[in-house]
C-alpha cells in the first residue's frame, strides 16, 4: 500500500470515527469536534503533499535545449523582415512628422524643369553635370536628388503662407545617379529633402532644425557644424556635418548633406514673393544613415535582394 | 585642385596664434571642402643636396661609381676612408663636380611615398657598395619621364642642404573638392584662394599688383607689328586680349627649378620656360594663357600680319590638336582662327599648325575668356579635361584677361611688339545695394555695420555706408549679383558656425502625411511583422529582357538612353519580374520557402503623362511566393483584412490577364476595390517560370496601391458579442463536384444574415473521395447566438432547418 493510499484510508477511518460525535454528551462534543478537526486538517495537508509528490513523479521532463520533442516535426515560425533602408526612412519620417513637418513623396521619373530649371540651374550650366543624370529617350529624368520636388512642394503649400502660416515639409524618395556602383557608390539610393518657408526664416533656424532632427533621430544632444557648399538653388549654401553620436562610437564629425537659404529665383518660380518670404531647404542620404547605423561597408547590399542580407537585421 | 599652403602664406600673413591645423579647419568650414591634406615633409625626409666629388665609369656597364659629399650627413652612413659616401649611379648626366639629390639609405623614394613605399638600402651593384641613390626628377615626383638625375643649381643650394629647405617642401598640400567652388572662378587661382583665406582670418588682403587695379592694366607697345583681333559674337567670347613679342633667347635651365617644383605641387609638369610661365600664371591668377607661334599663325592664315578671328565652329570642321589628334568640330565649339583658318579649339587645346617649338622666334600670347556653356559642351564632346578648361568652364572673369597678360609680359621681361584687346560689351561696375538688417534678417545674426563692411572690404568689395550699403563688387567676382550673394559672403566669411541655432515658432498642427507614405508604412508592418514576408528593394532600371520574359512589352517602358549598362536600360513597368529574378537567386542561395515583396514606383508609356507633362508613375506592391495559390490568397486576404479595406476577388478576366500575362489565368484571381480592378494574384505560368529557371509552384501578385492609399478604412461600428450562450454546430454539405465553394459559402452567409443572429462561419475541410467523384463534401464550423435571449432546443432546430432549406436551394444537402 502506497503512502497516499494509506493516508486516504486513515482519512476515511477518521471520517467514520467522527460520526461518534452524535453519541457523546453535548458538553464533550465541542472538545471532540476540535480534536477530530485538527487531525483531519493535518491528514488533509499530508494527503495534498503526497498527491503533489505522486504527480511530479508522473510528469516527464523536457529537453528544453532541443528544438522539438523526439519524433515530432520542428515548429515553423515564419519570420518576416522589413528592409533596413525603409525602416530608416520610416524613422526619419517619424522624427520629422513629430516635429510638425508635412510629408510628401518624391517622384521617380521627372523632367528637366523640376530637376534643374525650377531650381535656378541656368540652361546648359556645368553645375548640371555634377548630377550625372540618367535620361529617357523622351528627355525625362529619373531625378538625381529629391530637390526635384521643391518646386511642387512650394506650390502645393503656398496657400499656407497666404493664410499666415509656414511651409514645413519633408520629401523622402528614391534618386538615381549615372555612375558605376562600388562599395560606396550606388546608382540608386534614397534621400530626404526638407523645405521650410516663412516670413522670418533664418539660417540660424535652418541649423536649429537640422540639429533638432539629428538629436531626435539619435536620441542625444549633438553638435552641428557646416562647411561651404555650392548649390544653384540655395544662397547662402552650406554642407552640414554632425558630431558622431555616442551610439556610433563618438569622435569626429559625419557629413550629412547639403543645405541653404532657398534662392530668391526658386521662390519666384513658384510665385512666392522673395521680398515677403524667406525659406531654407536641405537634403541628405538615407543609405548613409543606415550604413552608419548597421556598420555596413558595402552600399550595394541594399538593392541586392538577398535574404541572407535581410536576415541579418 | 591642389593648393599649397606655403604658397597661400606668401600672400597672406597668418596670425601667430593660428596653427596650420586651425587654418585648414577654417578653410574647410568657410571656403571649400578639403578632401585630403598631403604633408610633403615626410615624403622628402632623407633627401639631401650632395656634391659628386669623384665619378668613375664602371667598366663594361653604363654605371658610374661616385663618391659624394653631403657634408655632415656623410657620417650618418657608411663613409669611405676619405669621408665621402659611395653611390653607384646609372644616369648619363652624372659627372664630378655637380650637385645632385641624394636619397639616403633607409629613406623612401618620394615618388613611391604613400603607394609602394620603396625603401632604399645599402646594397651591392656589380660588386660595388651603393648607399641609397642619386635621384632623377621623376623619382622625386617632379616629372613623369626618367631622363637623367636632377642637377641642383649651385647658386640656390649647398651640399648638405635638405632638399625640402631648398625647394620649400615642408609644405601641406590641400586637395580641395572642385565642385563646391563651381561658382567661384576666382578661387581657381592661388591669389583668389589666398584672398578668401585672408577674409576668413578677418585680415585685409594685400592685393598683388596684377589685380591691384584691373582697369589700369595695359601693355606699352613698341614696334611696327600689326595685330588684328575680331570676336564675331561676344556670347562666344566676352573678351580676347593678346600680345606679340619676340621670344627671349634663354635656353631651358639644366637644373631642377623651383618652377618645376611649384608646378609639381599643383599636379602639373615643367615643359619649357614659356609654357611653364603661362601655367604658373594660370595657377596663380586662374587665367589660362595660350601661346601661338607667330610665324606659323601668319602663314596658316595667309595674311601679311596676324588676323585673329574668334568664331563658332561649323559642324564637321576639322582641326589637328597639339596632342596630334584630329577632331571634327561641332557647331557648339568655339574656334580661334587665323584669318578664318582654325588654329585652336578655344579654351581646350591649341592647334598643331601653330605649335610653339624649338624654331619659334616670335610669340602671340592669348589671354581670353569664353562662354562656359559652350566650353562645357566642347569638354564633353571631345573629352578634354585639362587644367585650363577646368578653369574656363567656371567662367573666367573678363576683367582679368588683360591684367594677367600684362603680368606675363612683365615676368618674361619682354617688349610687346603689338597688342590687341577686343572687349565688345565691357561689363559695367557691378553695385549691389543691401541693408544691415536684411543681412542679419536672413542669417539670424546681429552683426553691426562696421563688422559687415570690414568683412567685405577684406576680400576686395568696396562698401559705401549709409541707410543702405552700396557694395561695389570686384571685377573677379562674376558670381555676385544679388543681395543674397552678399549675405552669403558675410555669413560664410564670419562663419556659419557662429550663427546661433534657434527653432522657428510654429502653430501646433497635425502634419499632413502623404497617404502613400502612410500606406506603405502600414503594409510594411502587416506584411513583414504579421505575415512573415521579406521586403526587398530592387533597381527601378531593368534589362528589357526581364520585361519580355514575363510577356510584357519592353517598348511600353521608358528607355534610359545613357545607362552605364544594358542591365539598366528600361524604367520598369512592374515589380514582379525583379522579384522573380531574386526568387531564383535566393533559392540558389539555399532558402527554401519564402515570400518576397517590394513597394515601389513603376511607369508605363501607355499610362500617358500627368497634367504637368511628366510620366504617370504608380506605386505598386509586388509579391512573389514559393507556395501555392491558396497560401498566397490567404495572405493577400489577411493583408486586406488587416488594412480594413474591403476588396473583392474574382477569376481573372481576359482583359486583366493581358496586364498580368505571366499569371496562369485558370489558376489566378483579380482584385477589385469599389468595382475597380486594382491588381491580380495567382500561379505563375510554367513557361514563364522556366525562363527564370524556376519550378512550380511559384505564385505572384502585382497590386496598384494608388487607389488603396486614398480609400477610407471601414471602422467597425458594433461589437457583435452576445451575453447569451452560443450554439456550436459542425456542418458537412454534400455538393456536386463542380460546385464553387464560394457559392455555397455565400448562400450560407446570406441565409444566416436574414436570421437575427450573431455568428461565425469557418471552413473546415473540402473532401472529395476520388478525383473523378461526382460529389464532394464541404465542412464548416458554425457558432451562433441570439443577441437577445438564450436559444432553446426548438429555436435552434428552427434555425438549422432554415439553413438546410437555404442550402438545398443551391443544391447542397446537409450530411
Amino acid at each position: 500500500m502506497s503512502n497516499l493510499e494509506k493516508l486516504r484510508a486513515e482519512l476515511k477511518q477518521l471520517n467514520s470515527e467522527y460520526t461518534k460525535i452524535k453519541t457523546l454528551p453535548p458538553e464533550e462534543r465541542g472538545e471532540f469536534g476540535r480534536m477530530m478537526n485538527q487531525k483531519k486538517q493535518k491528514l488533509l495537508s499530508e494527503i495534498e503533499r503526497a498527491e503533489a509528490d505522486a504527480e511530479s513523479v508522473a510528469v516527464e521532463p523536457l529537453d528544453i535545449s532541443a528544438p522539438a520533442a523526439p519524433n515530432q516535426p520542428l515548429p515553423v515560425i515564419q519570420r518576416g523582415t522589413k528592409h533596413p533602408l525603409m525602416v530608416e526612412l520610416d524613422r526619419v519620417i517619424e522624427v520629422y512628422s513629430a516635429m510638425g513637418f508635412d510629408v510628401m513623396e518624391s517622384r521617380q521619373l521627372d523632367d528637366e524643369f523640376h530637376m534643374f530649371d525650377s531650381l535656378n540651374f541656368p540652361a546648359g550650366h556645368p553645375a548640371r553635370d555634377g548630377y550625372d543624370t540618367f535620361r529617357t529617350s523622351e528627355g525625362f529624368i529619373p531625378p538625381a536628388h529629391t530637390s526635384t520636388m521643391q518646386h511642387r512642394a512650394l506650390r502645393k503649400y503656398k496657400s499656407k503662407l497666404e493664410q499666415g502660416g509656414q511651409i514645413a515639409v519633408v520629401i523622402p524618395g528614391r534618386v538615381f545617379r549615372n555612375e558605376d556602383a562600388d562599395a560606396t557608390h550606388e546608382h540608386t539610393f534614397y534621400q530626404c529633402e526638407g523645405v521650410f518657408v516663412s516670413k522670418d526664416a533664418t539660417m540660424g533656424q535652418l541649423f536649429g532644425i537640422l540639429r533638432q532632427f539629428f538629436e531626435g533621430y539619435y536620441g542625444q544632444k549633438l553638435e552641428l557644424k557646416t562647411q561651404p557648399g555650392y548649390f544653384p538653388f540655395t544662397e547662402p549654401s552650406a554642407e552640414f556635418l554632425i558630431e558622431k553620436p555616442a551610439c556610433l562610437g563618438g569622435k569626429g564629425y559625419l557629413e550629412m548633406g547639403g543645405c541653404g537659404m532657398i534662392h530668391p529665383n526658386v521662390l519666384k518660380m513658384a510665385d512666392i514673393d522673395p521680398e515677403k518670404y524667406h525659406g531654407f531647404a536641405w537634403g541628405g542620404g538615407i543609405d548613409r544613415l543606415a550604413m552608419l547605423k548597421y556598420g555596413l561597408s558595402d552600399v550595394r547590399y541594399f538593392e541586392s535582394g538577398k535574404l541572407d542580407f535581410l536576415e541579418e537585421f | 585642385m591642389k593648393i599649397s599652403l606655403n604658397e597661400i602664406k606668401k600672400y597672406v600673413q597668418i596670425p601667430q596664434n593660428t596653427s596650420d591645423q586651425d587654418l585648414i579647419d577654417l578653410i574647410g568650414s568657410r571656403l571649400v571642402e578639403i578632401e585630403e591634406v598631403i604633408d610633403l615633409a615626410p615624403r622628402y625626409q632623407g633627401c639631401y643636396v650632395a656634391k659628386v666629388v669623384n665619378c668613375e665609369p664602371i667598366p663594361d656597364t653604363h654605371l658610374h661609381l661616385c663618391q659624394i659629399d653631403a657634408g655632415e650627413h656623410n657620417n650618418e652612413f657608411n663613409q669611405l676612408d676619405n669621408g665621402l659616401v659611395q653611390v653607384v649611379c646609372g644616369a648619363p648626366n652624372v659627372h664630378a663636380g655637380m650637385l645632385a639629390v641624394w636619397i639616403t639609405p633607409g629613406s623612401i623614394v618620394p615618388e613611391t611615398y604613400g603607394n609602394e613605399n620603396f625603401k632604399l638600402s645599402v646594397r651591392k651593384l656589380r660588386g660595388y657598395e651603393s648607399n641609397g641613390m642619386l635621384a632623377g626628377a621623376d623619382e622625386l615626383g617632379f616629372d613623369t619621364e626618367h631622363k637623367a638625375i636632377a642637377e641642383i643649381d649651385p647658386k640656390t643650394a649647398q651640399l648638405g642642404d635638405a632638399l625640402s629647405d631648398v625647394f620649400d617642401l615642408n609644405d601641406l598640400i590641400l586637395d580641395v573638392e572642385n565642385k563646391s567652388l563651381t561658382h567661384r572662378p576666382d578661387c581657381f587661382g592661388l591669389i583668389g584662394f589666398a584672398r578668401e583665406v585672408a577674409g576668413i582670418l578677418g585680415v585685409k588682403f594685400q592685393e598683388p599688383s596684377v589685380f591691384a587695379d584691373l582697369d589700369k592694366a595695359n601693355l606699352t607697345v613698341s614696334g611696327e607689328v600689326k595685330l588684328d583681333v575680331q570676336i564675331t559674337d561676344d556670347e562666344l567670347c566676352p573678351r580676347y586680349s593678346c600680345t606679340v613679342f619676340d621670344l627671349p633667347k634663354n635656353s631651358p635651365s639644366k637644373y631642377l627649378t623651383s618652377e618645376a617644383v611649384f608646378l609639381a605641387k599643383a599636379g602639373m609638369r615643367a615643359i619649357d620656360p614659356i609654357v611653364d610661365l603661362t601655367n604658373i600664371l594660370m595657377l596663380q591668377t586662374g587665367q589660362p594663357l595660350h601661346a601661338f607661334d607667330y610665324d606659323k599663325l601668319v602663314q596658316v592664315g595667309d595674311s601679311a600680319t596676324p588676323k585673329i578671328i574668334v568664331r563658332a565652329a561649323q559642324d564637321g570642321e576639322n582641326l589637328q590638336l597639339l596632342d596630334g589628334k584630329t577632331i571634327a568640330c561641332t557647331s557648339d565649339d568655339i574656334l580661334i582662327t587665323s584669318n578664318n583658318v582654325p588654329v585652336a579649339l578655344a579654351g581646350a587645346m591649341g592647334g598643331k599648325n601653330t605649335e610653339v617649338d624649338v624654331s619659334t622666334k616670335r610669340i602671340v600670347l592669348e589671354s581670353a575668356t569664353f562662354s562656359l556653356y559652350r566650353l562645357r559642351k566642347t569638354q564633353m564632346a571631345h573629352g578634354i579635361f585639362s587644367e585650363a578648361i577646368t578653369r574656363f568652364t567656371k567662367g573666367q572673369p573678363a576683367a582679368i584677361t588683360l591684367p594677367v597678360l600684362a603680368e606675363a609680359v612683365r615676368q618674361l621681361g619682354v617688349q610687346p611688339l603689338a597688342s590687341a584687346d577686343d572687349y565688345p560689351s565691357k561689363t559695367s561696375v557691378n553695385v549691389v545695394n543691401i541693408t544691415t538688417s536684411s543681412i542679419n534678417g536672413l542669417l539670424g545674426t546681429d552683426y553691426d555695420e562696421k563688422t559687415i563692411i570690414e568683412t567685405l572690404d577684406n576680400v576686395g568689395f568696396r562698401v559705401k555706408s549709409g541707410a543702405t550699403l552700396e557694395v561695389t563688387v570686384p571685377g573677379w567676382r562674376t558670381d555676385v549679383h544679388l543681395p543674397e550673394d552678399i549675405i552669403e559672403e558675410v555669413g560664410r566669411l564670419l562663419g556659419y558656425d557662429n550663427i546661433a541655432m534657434v527653432l522657428p515658432t510654429k502653430p501646433l498642427l497635425e502634419p499632413e502625411i502623404d497617404s502613400m507614405v502612410r500606406l506603405k508604412r502600414e503594409l510594411r508592418e502587416i506584411l513583414s511583422s504579421r505575415l512573415g514576408m521579406h521586403e526587398l528593394l530592387t533597381y527601378s532600371f531593368v534589362h528589357r529582357d526581364l520585361i519580355a520574359k514575363v510577356g510584357k512589352d519592353p517598348e511600353d517602358c521608358y528607355q534610359i538612353v545613357n545607362s552605364i549598362s544594358p542591365d539598366l536600360q528600361c524604367f520598369r513597368s512592374e515589380i514582379v519580374p525583379s522579384l522573380l529574378d531574386k526568387t531564383r537567386e535566393n533559392l540558389k542561395a539555399g532558402h527554401k520557402s519564402f515570400t518576397l515583396y517590394e513597394m515601389n514606383q513603376v511607369a508605363r508609356k501607355s499610362s500617358g503623362l500627368t497634367a504637368e507633362n511628366t510620366p504617370v508613375t504608380k506605386t505598386h506592391l509586388g509579391i512573389v511566393d514559393t507556395s501555392d495559390f491558396y497560401t498566397l490568397k490567404a495572405k493577400i486576404l489577411a493583408m486586406f483584412a488587416e488594412l480594413k479595406i474591403p476588396v473583392e476577388y474574382a477569376a481573372l478576366s481576359s482583359e486583366t490577364a493581358k496586364h498580368h500575362p505571366y499569371l496562369e489565368p485558370k489558376r489566378s484571381a483579380e482584385l477589385f476595390l469599389d468595382g475597380q480592378n486594382i491588381g491580380a494574384f495567382g500561379e505563375v505560368k510554367t513557361r514563364v517560370l522556366s525562363q527564370f529557371k524556376l519550378e512550380a509552384p511559384i505564385t505572384a501578385s502585382e497590386i496598384s496601391l494608388e487607389q488603396l492609399a486614398t480609400t477610407p478604412r471601414v471602422l467597425q461600428t458594433q461589437v457583435r458579442l452576445s451575453r447569451f450562450p452560443a450554439v456550436e454546430r459542425d456542418l458537412t454539405l454534400k455538393v456536386s463536384h463542380d460546385m464553387p465553394f464560394g457559392r455555397i459559402a455565400t448562400a450560407l452567409q446570406d441565409g444566416l444574415d436574414q436570421q437575427n443572429l450573431y455568428y461565425t462561419l469557418s471552413p473546415v475541410s473540402i473532401y472529395q473521395a476520388t478525383p473523378d467523384a461526382d460529389t464532394k463534401n464541404l465542412s464548416f464550423h458554425l457558432k451562433f447566438s441570439s443577441p437577445s435571449q438564450t436559444l432553446n432546443a426548438s429555436e435552434i432546430s428552427a434555425i438549422m432547418d432554415k439553413i438546410a432549406k437555404d442550402l438545398s436551394s443551391v443544391g447542397a444537402t446537409i450530411v
